[in-house]
């Protein structure tokens, strides 16, 4: 009965014996969920913040004020983050109540999706290409636009680093919502299906949360334009770089 | 009850979008197929049932939370790549900057072009 640790070592070793279990995670990431809810609302809902953007980082702060191993982290999200499959295939829903609005604009979307997705990816390409990046570096910023689950199969083919691939990912549908807000301001755009459809196309699942910020119709073409893009580069990107 | 017979079926067209994946050796995921697979199902049965809308929006409103677990990984990564970050981020923001731009004036001309493109059911 007599524990080589005191209670207070005890207290300090706490989270990471927690951790062995998924619960300290799931709590933690639901916990900073509703506390970035929180702030966001405090601080007006500002457009050039998309909420994910607070989430994400007081989580980031969670983990390490509690002084978390990110693996130890990943491996419980990797609970939670099972919902992702059933939830991506929810989007069906919005997409079907939204088929009317999706039939009487399926031409001017069959036309842009092939010209727009081959850009998303052709734009960075030749940025990054003109700055000297590596073979392994652009193999990592093709699948940009690409929702995470097909992004990291297309970078298993095209042999991307799977850390800087997901780095990628995360910066342009942070940065997607942002353009978005900027550029139809600019442009004076405010058809819901267009911005949805371009939310979606460039910025795969962050754009289509910011997408059912604004409507449902918005968040449907978002859904649209995300599972169009994700087959279009998943058939497109092998191929390049077979060339 | 009813959000779960809807979680169900959200969860058995994921597994048989995973299932096609798989056997049909397909580049897309699952969660990909399944969508498509609900979305042509709808259409084809001319309705969404209060389980399957229910337990759909209720996935739909945590979306974030599913996310940001994987944002936070920026935190972690940064200072692996080196003598990169200039390429990457000066590509990945003006790609997409540019990208956003050429999406958003080319369906909007084409919506506006195109005869169909006029509907205002709303």
């Amino acid at each position: 009965m007599n524990s080589p640790l005191t209670v207070w070592e005890r207290l300090l070793t706490l989270s990471h014996v927690l951790a062995d279990t998924p619960m300290l995670v799931i709590a933690m990431t639901i916990l900073a969920f509703f506390a970035a809810n929180s702030v966001y609302i405090a601080i007006g809902r500002p457009v050039w913040l998309p909420p994910v953007v607070p989430a994400a980082t007081i989580l980031a702060g969670m983990i390490a004020l509690l002084g978390l191993d990110p693996d130890s982290y990943r491996e419980g999200a990797n609970w939670l983050m099972l919902l992702l499959g059933p939830a991506t295939v929810a989007l069906g829903v919005p997409l079907y109540q939204n088929i009317h609005h999706i039939r009487a604009m399926l031409w001017p979307i069959v036309l842009t999706l092939p010209i727009a997705a081959s850009l998303a990816v052709g734009y960075t390409l030749v940025i990054a290409w003109a700055l000297g990046a590596s073979p392994t570096v652009m193999a990592s910023l093709a699948p940009k636009s690409v929702t995470a689950a097909i992004a990291l199969g297309i970078g298993d083919i095209i042999g991307s680093s799977v850390p800087m691939l997901m780095a990628a990912l995360l910066i342009t549908g942070v940065f997607t919502t942002l353009c978005v807000e900027v550029a139809t301001r600019l442009l004076n755009i405010t058809d819901e299906r267009v911005i949805g459809f371009a939310l979606g196309l460039n910025g795969h699942a962050i754009g289509t949360v910011r997408a059912f910020e604004i409507s449902s119709t918005a968040g449907a073409f978002s859904s649209l334009g995300m599972s169009l893009t994700g087959l279009f580069t998943a058939l497109l990107l092998p191929v390049l770089f077979n060339l | 009850m009813s959000i779960l017979r809807g979680f169900l079926i959200l969860v058995l067209f994921f597994l048989l979008g995973e299932s096609l994946r798989l056997v049909f050796l397909v580049p897309i995921s699952g969660g990909i197929l399944g969508l498509m697979l609900l979305t042509l199902y709808l259409m084809v049965t001319g309705g969404v049932g209060n389980a399957v809308a229910g337990a759909s929006q209720a996935l739909i409103s945590v979306l974030i939370l599913l996310i940001m677990p994987g944002l936070t990984e920026i935190f972690f990564i940064s200072g692996k790549f080196t003598g990169q970050w200039l390429a990457v981020s000066v590509s990945l923001l003006v790609g997409t900057f540019l990208s956003v731009v050429t999406t958003l004036v080319l369906l909007n001309v084409l919506a506006r072009k195109l005869p169909s493109g006029s509907s205002n059911h709303e």
